[in-house]
């Protein structure tokens, strides 16, 4: 019934590190790129729950909901949408100290072919860095597992929210 | 608006009806709701915000997927719920059976100085609601009818909205302002201590 072997490697590899961190219930607002994350976890990950939001700032508000029940919340979203949550990380989760592991699909990279997507593109690590949330770019899949654990354990045990920044690079490479 | 009561008595009224479950999260709006909240009974499964305006009932959301266990009770303000009017689907689309938002609606930005807002202008937040598939939405304009819908809300599956329409009080005490412990006493209170959270992992 799984069909791994046609999904993209950096995708499998992405869940692979939510699972590995303990992480079992997921927020998003959907983009292409994550569409392919959002497949393995149906696919490959049966105890772990999706939930749609209907803007960025709003999953993050659900997060914060499930971490206070006890459940470790990732959330995902594209880089787009990173302005729309800043609210939720420096009102709620940054004051609170709520973490939540963040994955950031990446647009507006050199090679975007849409300016609407590049202001927030290029600025997403200088608005990261100056709420001091710590991020990593992943662009090889065999380096996403790793890094998505490695985010995952910073934020659960500082108690802060931290972000994997998805290349398009990676993101682009398509499926086995 | 025909509200005949209080605010602060309606927030009474909530925590009466959760006198014996101590464990039942009530999460509250940033403000006033929040300041209402403290004033009528502080108790360690209250959270309340100090930002994030919009935010409580996304976050009251979350604790009801976690935890379908406990009733979880959202006190927003009008204001607030206009801010996120996209939470209203995302409850009608995943419908937790315990979550109860009850919107205390006096038409106007009460904790920045009293601006009108849109349900004094023909905005319903019930209709709303019901229109984002939350067939159990009510709206209540005394303390008798409140006290009805928050006990239906306790025995009957939801999620609930129940839009309160209540006056204006001037809340004197705030909260505290220590937030870390705003919400470590929250989560020990309501059964998910957060050592425990951090503790685990697959």
């Amino acid at each position: 019934m799984s069909m791994t072997t046609s999904a993209a490697p950096w995708a499998v590899a992405v869940c692979a590190g939510v699972a590995a961190a303990g992480s079992r219930h997921v927020v998003y607002v959907p983009d292409n790129p994550l569409s392919h994350v959002l497949r393995v976890f149906a696919d490959c990950h049966p105890g772990l729950r999706t939930t749609v939001a209907t803007r960025e700032e709003e999953a993050f508000g659900i997060a914060a909901g499930l971490y206070a029940g006890g459940v470790r919340p990732t959330v995902m979203l594209q880089s787009s949408g990173l302005g729309n949550s800043l609210n939720a990380f420096t009102s709620l989760l940054i004051p609170y100290r709520i973490p939540v592991l963040t994955i950031i699909s990446m647009r507006g990279e050199p090679g975007e072919w849409n300016a609407a997507q590049m202001p927030m593109g290029r600025a997403v690590g200088a608005i990261l860095d100056a709420i001091a949330i710590p991020h990593e770019t992943i662009a090889a899949a065999d380096e996403a597992e790793a890094a998505v654990k490695r985010a995952a354990d910073l934020a659960f045990t500082s108690r802060l929210p931290a972000a994997c920044l998805l290349s398009r690079r990676m993101t682009q490479q398509a499926s086995a | 608006m025909t509200a005949t009561v209080t605010r602060l008595e309606a927030t009474g009224i909530v925590l009466e009806a959760l006198e014996r479950d101590p464990a039942a999260p009530i999460i509250a709006s940033l403000g006033h709701p929040a300041y209402d909240l403290f004033a009528a009974g502080d108790r360690p499964a209250n959270f309340y915000t100090w930002g994030s305006m919009g935010l409580a009932s996304s976050m009251g959301l979350g604790l009801a997927l976690a935890r379908p266990d406990l009733p979880v009770f959202v006190l927003d303000g009008d204001g607030s719920l206009l801010m996120n009017l996209g939470s209203l689907a995302t409850i009608g689309w995943t419908k937790p059976a315990r979550l109860v938002v009850i919107v205390w609606d006096n038409g106007l930005y009460g904790t920045t100085g009293g601006q009108d807002t849109a349900t004094a202008h023909g905005a319903d937040l019930e209709a709303a609601a019901r229109a984002m598939g939350i067939d159990r939405s009510v709206t209540v304009r005394s303390a008798e009818d409140l006290r009805r819908a928050v006990a239906r809300a306790l025995t009957e599956p939801g999620p609930w909205v129940i839009v309160a329409k209540v006056t204006e009080s001037r809340p004197g005490v705030k909260p505290s302002l220590d937030y870390v412990a705003i919400k470590e006493r929250f989560m020990a209170a309501i059964g998910s201590p957060e050592a425990a959270v951090a503790e685990s992992s697959a």
